[in-house]
């Protein structure tokens, strides 16, 4: 077995700084992400801006989550977290049809490896009488509910997900909380 | 002067380096593999649409980058292992890291700074790094082959080109998702217009290729001091992050109004100052190796291996295309065989340090190569047998039949000089024509995406 060169210690050396450079971009910064806590307090007697001009007035005991939350004056998302339970409210700029909306979700949550969408699709409405529909869906180990609103050429989707017991326990909270959204 | 070291020795697998580098390119491979076999399950058609157009896109860019590294190719596996680095480690890595990169911005700033900065700050700030990064892989592993700054551009605009392709495919995949109709290539052709044509020309390859031309200054030019050296490596890929960021900025978004004119305006303010900028750079390190290599040519004062006027049409790309062109479609390759050859020939006769005193021509077996004229057609063979080259003389030797063996190709052809000829209205007519579709297509791009 030949002897380790100074040169060949040196190449080493340099690949093996490449190799930490790379792992402190790819584990180092999403572990420094997590070390840092990402729920926000949100007042929950006034509206929300969501983006777009969408507002929606928060549920009781929720906070908002930075990482699921940016706004922009044309389009969108907040991340509402009410324990295990996920509470996400995404507004796009859209010029279909409601109906076009609500099918480009389903797909959307159908595309999702192990998620489907059950039950029937109801109508919804906002306490201004924006007219929308609900339904709900499944995947691995939690379930769901989604609505979707159409208003001022925007989409407005609504997906909650968790456990079914969380779900249970926090769906009357959340349901007031969508009829409040406003788009004007 | 240090500008240009010529090397013979691709990669050494005694290399630590060689094969840690490998482990990384099959672990991002592996990593990106998974993300792609997951659209292609739920998408294929729109996948392998995505595939299609996206390597399309990067044949003019490669092409592009082999032009600029005609004179000391390098060679294809390191190119190759450039590419895949930025196709395959430096996309693995920054989708995690850019990703939390502005989360963090989210949490240490607000929802509001991650919205409107979040993606001019952490894209450029992960993926300008993993990149950089490939072109020092390629110096671990074949550091004798980085040997001009022009090489760390080449190397750099490659990472970059791979880095580009394949995120871009991973946008189109998700503009599909988004979309939520299913396996449709609709958004797949709207990315591609987006950023294939509105965002292909400003985009990775350019900052891959300023960053790399850093670390080529670093890693060759030995005559100034380490400080300096660092110095203008940071500069470099500071100017890289600094022209990403201001790609991905939110500057001007609203402020120039509707419209396709607005749109291009944006894009002009945007994407023209570090294109104008780069480009110059490129154009500097070119012709420095340029200049170096056709001086070798020089030396050897004989019209069979390289005229005058050849030597002038080898040391820019323009007129060695041109010359190309004016040799006609029968020609035309034999055109760049010979540039080929003849510019291998610099190569070995730098790395062969040679002193040819005289002319190889004088000193050619057989006599007759030192009378050749190549306006009389009469190039005739021959070895370079009495070439005083140290160490390379066989190698010398061997290109130099080559290029008369081309030569001779070439005057069997009626065609025997490979230089430009006058400016025809056959060519201004198709420069105009090309200029025309190209503004055409940028027109309709813009329209259909949001311009109208």
């Amino acid at each position: 077995m030949g002897r380790v060169t100074r040169r060949q210690l040196t190449n080493l050396l340099g690949a093996l700084g490449v190799v930490a450079a790379l792992a402190g971009l790819a584990f180092g910064l999403p572990a420094v992400d997590r070390a840092l806590p990402s729920e926000r307090p949100v007042r929950h007697d006034q509206p929300y801006l969501i983006g777009g001009g969408v507002t929606v007035v928060p549920p009781r005991a929720s906070v908002i989550d930075v990482t699921g939350t940016r706004p922009g004056d044309h389009e969108g998302t907040v991340l509402f977290r009410l324990g295990p339970v996920r509470y996400a409210i995404v507004v796009r700029p859209f010029d279909g049809t409601l109906d076009a909306a609500a099918t480009r979700l389903r797909q959307r949550i159908t595309d999702t490896s192990g998620y489907q969408v059950t039950g029937a699709q109801l109508t919804v409405a906002t306490a201004e009488g924006l007219a929308g529909v609900q339904g709900g869906y499944t995947g691995p180990g939690q379930g769901g509910r989604y609505a979707v609103f159409v208003a001022q050429g925007r989409t407005i989707e609504v997906i909650v997900g968790g456990a079914d017991l969380d779900l249970g326990r926090t769906l009357p909270a959340i349901e007031a909380s969508t009829r409040t959204l406003d788009p004007s | 002067m240090t500008a240009v070291q010529p090397a013979r020795a691709v990669v050494s697998p005694r290399q630590p380096a060689l094969w840690i580098i490998l482990a990384l390119l099959v672990a991002g491979g592996a990593r990106m593999a998974t993300i792609g076999m997951r659209f292609a399950a739920t998408y294929p058609v729109a996948t392998l649409t995505a595939l299609l157009l996206f390597a399309l896109l990067a044949v003019p860019f490669w092409l592009f980058v082999a032009e600029l590294d005609f004179l000391e190719r390098e060679p294809i596996v390191l190119r190759v292992v450039a590419f895949a680095w930025g196709g395959l480690v430096a996309t693995a890595v920054s989708i995690p890291g850019g990703a939390a990169l502005e989360d963090i911005t989210a949490k240490l700033g607000s929802p509001h700074l991650a919205a409107d900065w979040g993606a001019a700050l952490a894209g450029p700030t992960v993926e300008e790094i993993a990149k950089t990064l490939g072109v020092v892989a390629i110096v671990l592993i074949a550091r004798a082959q980085v040997n001009s700054v022009l090489d760390g551009v080449v190397y750099g605009a490659l990472v970059g080109l791979g880095f580009q392709i394949v995120e871009d495919v991973v946008f189109a995949l998700g503009a599909v998702a988004l979309a939520g109709q299913g396996d449709q290539v609709q958004p797949v052709v709207a990315t591609f217009l987006l950023r294939g044509f509105l965002s292909g020309m400003w985009s990775h390859t350019l900052f891959g290729a300023l960053a790399g031309a850093g670390i080529g200054y670093l890693v060759v030019r030995t005559d100034r001091s380490i400080h300096h050296r660092v110095r203008v490596m940071l500069l470099a890929v500071l100017g890289a992050w600094a022209s990403h960021v201001l790609w991905n900025s939110p500057l001007f978004t609203d402020g120039l109004g509707n419209g396709g004119l607005a749109l291009l305006a944006v894009l002009l303010f945007k994407g023209l100052p570090p294109l104008v900028l780069i480009l110059l750079l490129v154009r500097i390190a070119h012709d420095r190796e340029a200049d170096y290599y056709v001086g070798q040519l020089a030396t050897l004062h004989d019209p069979a291996l390289i005229t005058d006027a050849e030597l002038s049409a080898l040391r820019s790309g323009s007129r060695r295309a041109a010359a190309r062109r004016h040799a006609g479609h029968r020609a035309r390759s034999a055109v760049r065989r010979l540039q080929r050859a003849q510019a291998q020939l610099a190569v070995e006769l730098s790395r062969a340090s040679c002193s040819v005193s005289g002319g190889l021509a004088g000193s050619v077996s057989g006599g007759s190569d030192s009378d050749s004229s190549v306006a009389g057609g009469s190039v005739s063979g021959g070895s370079v047998a009495g070439c005083s080259v140290a160490g390379g003389s066989v190698r010398v030797s061997r290109c130099c039949d080559e290029v008369r063996d081309q030569r001779r190709i070439l005057v069997a052809m009626g065609h025997p000089e490979a230089v430009a000829g006058p400016r025809t209205w056959r060519h201004t007519a198709s420069a105009v024509g090309t200029a025309v579709l190209a503004v055409a297509v940028l027109w309709a791009a813009l329209t259909a995406l949001g311009g109208a």
